[in-house]
């Protein structure tokens, strides 16, 4: 049962991200999530962010991005619309990651500090959904 | 030695001591940021071409992986001219960042300035 939620909707200008990200982080330890747990969201947050301007919206700044976090009982889920180019990332080939190389560290975030990701394609564009586990 | 000025906010100066140049970076660095912050580096490496590079990062909170890129692109490019890239003063986000990175092993991490120059 979602117990409250934070909606933000904003252009693809990474001019954005520092603002969103703050307030992501503070939902999230408002909610009663650690510091370290609301920083790891707030990061991944961001990352997604800037991969969907960088990638969806080839680096437009004025297309469109919803962000709608939830905090459940046991849970965050943060869900992230855009209307971009529709592409997941998690299907697109990547050779082995290489600290030495420029590139790769943003899904590693993700992946790492996030419980749950999915891409779910929509006629339009595309859904991210990233769950926090409480601990 | 004097500071110079870069017109970044983010790195607004530098000095040069000996075969080092030595960066203090300023504020959160992430995709806004970072594009001006890699101009600026890249074209002080390519200007000096430093035996070592030393970015002090006590006022820099958090850095995203945008940031990341931008500093493995300097440390490849320092390397090419046989240069290091040494690190100081991590706060805990950026720490972490570069230990998920597994970059944290990469540059030399140095408690101050007089660290990597004494290297």
């Amino acid at each position: 049962m979602v117990q409250h939620h934070l909606e933000l909707k904003l252009d693809s200008d990474p001019g954005s991200l520092a603002a969103v990200r703050k307030a992501v982080e503070m939902f999230s330890s408002n909610s009663g999530f650690s510091e370290k747990a609301a920083n790891d969201v707030g990061l991944c947050v961001n990352e997604t962010l800037a991969n969907i301007i960088r990638h969806a919206y080839s680096g437009k700044t004025d297309r469109p991005i919803e962000i709608r976090v939830e905090a459940h009982d046991d849970r965050l889920i943060v869900l992230i619309r855009d209307w971009g180019a529709g592409v997941d990332p998690s299907t697109i080939p990547q050779p082995p990651y290489d600290p030495l190389t420029p590139g790769g560290v943003g899904l590693l975030c993700i992946k790492k500090l996030m419980d749950e990701v999915s891409y779910t394609p929509q006629s339009d564009g595309m859904l991210t959904m990233m769950v926090k586990l409480r601990t | 030695m004097d500071e110079l000025a870069t017109g970044n906010k983010a790195l607004p100066t530098f000095r040069k001591e000996g075969d080092a140049i030595l960066l203090s970076l300023r504020g959160e660095i992430d995709l806004h940021s970072s594009p001006g912050v890699r101009t600026v580096l890249l074209d002080l490496l390519t200007k000096h071409k430093p035996k070592r590079l030393v970015l002090n990062l006590a006022e820099v909170p958090y850095m995203d992986s945008s940031a990341i890129a931008v500093l493995v692109e300097g440390m490849q490019k320092l390397r090419k001219d046989g240069g290091k890239i040494y690190l100081t003063n991590l706060q805990p986000r950026v720490r972490g960042l570069l230990e998920i990175a597994r970059l944290d092993t990469i540059f030399v991490l140095v408690n101050d300035e007089q660290d990597a120059l004494k290297k």
